[in-house]
């Protein structure tokens, strides 16, 4: 009942369920064998390294989004939360405050951003949309008041080894989403937290007569979002070298993609952090194999869109031929 | 009788509030600045707002059924690359070229539409999905570079008629058709139908899928006009152009009385929160406010304008 996503164990098996939950591994897969065929650098550790790196920003980014479309809510302003925070990380960090202080206040500022989204959702009735499309603006406004336009850079070594360093041959970016992710999963799929995420989103209505305080839970959903989005900022600004006020901008559209390719519903309820795992990965790979292949960048946004729709046709057949 | 005067009085407020929320952006504006209530100032508002009022009137009928259009944006880039394009390079003629430039709107209107009706997959993520599919059509067809070398006939269309620009006439002309076709047709009562209960709307004979096909495309069309008068006006296609169009339009529909809900909207509505945003706007610029200040107050004029229309109509259903 919580979890719509798992299965009955005795339902019989069909083909349309094996889609249901294997069917974007098996694009996923799909693609990464056509991949390898097509181009020999493909399947090198490095390159697979490379993409999983890249795949990092969006996918903490896209693990807070999840959360928050599991309530059926939506965060637009995740792009001006991670410029403003990391932005003001930076510039204290560049100032003398200790790296660590600075992450710690880039994502008390996430988290605090994130609470006001919740706060005028809950309190406000303005729908998650209105409200997080004014934070968006807000956010950005904020962030180029701070920056006055100009970039910080020559940010110190304490400051970048999140982004460049690396634990043996895996670079820090990976094992912070690696840990981000094993925490958000445990969250979602052992705590009475997470239970209570998917029964708003599944029936609202259900959850407050089950006596959950919804309004602050929805509250604590955003602020989760906010600070995964300051997180990721960090990263961001850390393996850049360099804190721009334009950083982040069209992130919140590049997270939704990834967790609805990722089989997350857009009504709330269900889906999972691992579906959108993948679909952070496919879309990644998708862009990295274009590029092996030579294919203009300028197409890569074409491919991307044509993704993400064959991606929800697919679930939505799939979907109502199990039911 | 003297409350019934208050309350006559309250539920005028109630039925225009976004023109109340209009004229408390504007006054405090003409009292600060004598330069706003200028004919020129005026213009020069009308001239910048006409352009994203015809996408807000083409947003609000996606919102009215209870979908949203987030391509808008991008078709506007592309019509606007496509007739230019097309009018320099092909020998193909400006209008003719216009005209086909509007019909691949169109045709990304039908795709939205036929992804959602059909496909059942939720407006936001069809139209998400196509608005990065169109803006890299866009990339791709512009090669990232603009086109320029546009002839008097497409240039036209930016220039104004004795002092008034020609786009505020084309908005009148858009919000007429747009009226008629939303207020005063079938196809517009069932518009309303299918975004105040699509179930009820099916069991009385309207096709859901029908409808939500037709508002696709006519807010590409309105997308679309949008891009070709940006592009008439800058004197070239641009193929960044229309960037966050799609937010802007939604929040004027949204100020304007639009329903994300959807059953709730109207063209007048669609305008007047067009020119909430473009009076704001104009007035902080007028006041010398810095740009990057500019847009913290927007968005949080928005959040509060937002917040004020739900109080003045539900306190004052109340009363």
């Amino acid at each position: 009942m919580t979890t719509s996503v798992a299965q009955p164990s005795s339902a019989p098996f069909t083909l349309s369920i094996f889609l249901k939950r294997f069917g974007l591994l098996l694009v996923y897969a799909l693609l990464a064998l056509g991949l390898t065929l097509l181009s020999d650098r493909f399947l090198t550790g490095s390159n697979q390294i490379n993409i999983v790196r890249q795949a990092t920003i969006s996918g903490i980014v896209a693990i807070g989004m999840t959360l928050v479309i599991l309530t059926a809510g939506i965060d637009l302003s995740v792009g001006s939360i991670l410029a403003l925070s990391a932005v003001v990380a930076a510039d204290l960090v560049k100032q003398g405050v200790p790296a660590l202080l600075g992450f710690l206040i880039a994502i008390a500022i996430g988290a605090v951003m994130g609470m006001i989204n919740g706060v005028m959702i809950t309190r406000g009735k303005i729908p998650p949309f209105i409200a997080t499309l004014g934070m968006l603006t807000v956010g950005r406004g904020l962030t180029l008041m701070y920056t006055q336009g100009k970039p910080f850079t020559g940010l110190p070594e304490s400051f970048r080894f999140i982004g460049i360093s690396s634990i043996g041959p895996v670079p820090m970016p990976i094992v912070v989403a690696g840990l981000l992710f094993i925490v958000m999963t445990l969250l979602l799929s052992r705590t009475r937290f997470g239970e209570y995420v998917y029964l708003i989103g599944d029936n609202p209505v259900a959850a407050r007569l089950a006596g959950i305080n919804v309004n602050r839970m929805i509250v604590y959903v955003y602020m989760i979002s906010g600070m995964c989005a300051a997180l990721a900022g960090i990263i961001l600004v850390a393996r850049l070298d360099s804190a721009q006020p334009v950083i982040g901008v069209g992130y919140e559209f590049n997270a939704i993609a990834a967790v609805v390719v990722g089989g997350t519903s857009f009504s709330g309820g269900e889906g999972t952090l691992l579906g959108t795992l993948f679909g952070t990965l496919l879309i990644e790979t998708l862009g990295n194999g274009l590029n092996l292949l030579n294919v203009s960048p300028l197409w890569e946004q074409v491919v991307k869109g044509t993704v993400i729709a064959l991606a929800l046709l697919f679930y939505n057949a799939i979907n109502r031929s199990t039911k | 009788m003297n409350k019934k005067t208050l309350q006559r009085f309250l539920s005028l407020v109630r039925a225009n509030s976004s023109l109340v929320i209009l004229l408390l952006v504007a006054l405090p504006i003409s009292l600060l600045s004598p330069d706003f209530l200028t004919g020129n100032n005026l213009l020069t508002v009308a001239l910048q707002t006409s352009m994203i009022a015809i996408a807000a009137i083409g947003m609000t009928f996606t919102l009215i059924t209870g979908g949203v259009d987030l391509s808008v944006g991008s078709v506007a880039a592309l019509t606007g690359a496509l007739a230019a394009g097309l009018a320099t390079k092909s020998g193909l003629g400006t209008y003719p070229a216009i005209l086909v430039a509007l019909s691949a709107a169109a045709l990304v209107g039908a795709f939205n539409g036929a992804l959602i009706a059909w496909g059942r997959i939720p407006p936001f993520v069809a139209t998400l999905a196509s608005m990065a599919a169109a803006r890299g059509l866009t990339l791709v067809y512009t090669e990232g570079r603009p086109i320029s070398g546009l002839d008097k006939l497409f240039t036209f269309w930016s220039s104004d008629f004795h002092g008034i620009p020609i786009p505020l006439f084309v908005l009148i002309f858009v919000a007429i058709v747009a009226y008629i076709i939303l207020h005063r047709s079938i196809f517009g009562n069932y518009v309303f139908a299918v975004g105040g209960n699509e179930e009820t709307s099916r069991l009385a004979g309207i096709s859901p899928i029908k409808i939500k096909f037709g508002v696709y495309i006519i807010s590409a069309l309105c997308a679309g006009l949008t891009g070709l008068l940006l592009t008439a006006r800058l004197w070239s296609a641009q193929p960044n152009s229309g960037t966050g169009l799609e937010l802007d339009a939604i929040a004027s529909s949204v100020l304007g009385g639009a329903s994300l809900m959807g059953g709730a909207g109207s063209v007048t509505g669609a305008i007047i929160g067009t020119f909430i945003i473009g009076v704001l706007t104009n007035g902080l610029n007028l006041l010398e406010v810095p740009s990057y200040n500019q847009q913290v107050i927007k968005g949080m004029m928005f959040i509060i304008a937002v917040l004020l229309d739900y109080l003045l109509k539900s306190r004052l259903k109340k009363s």
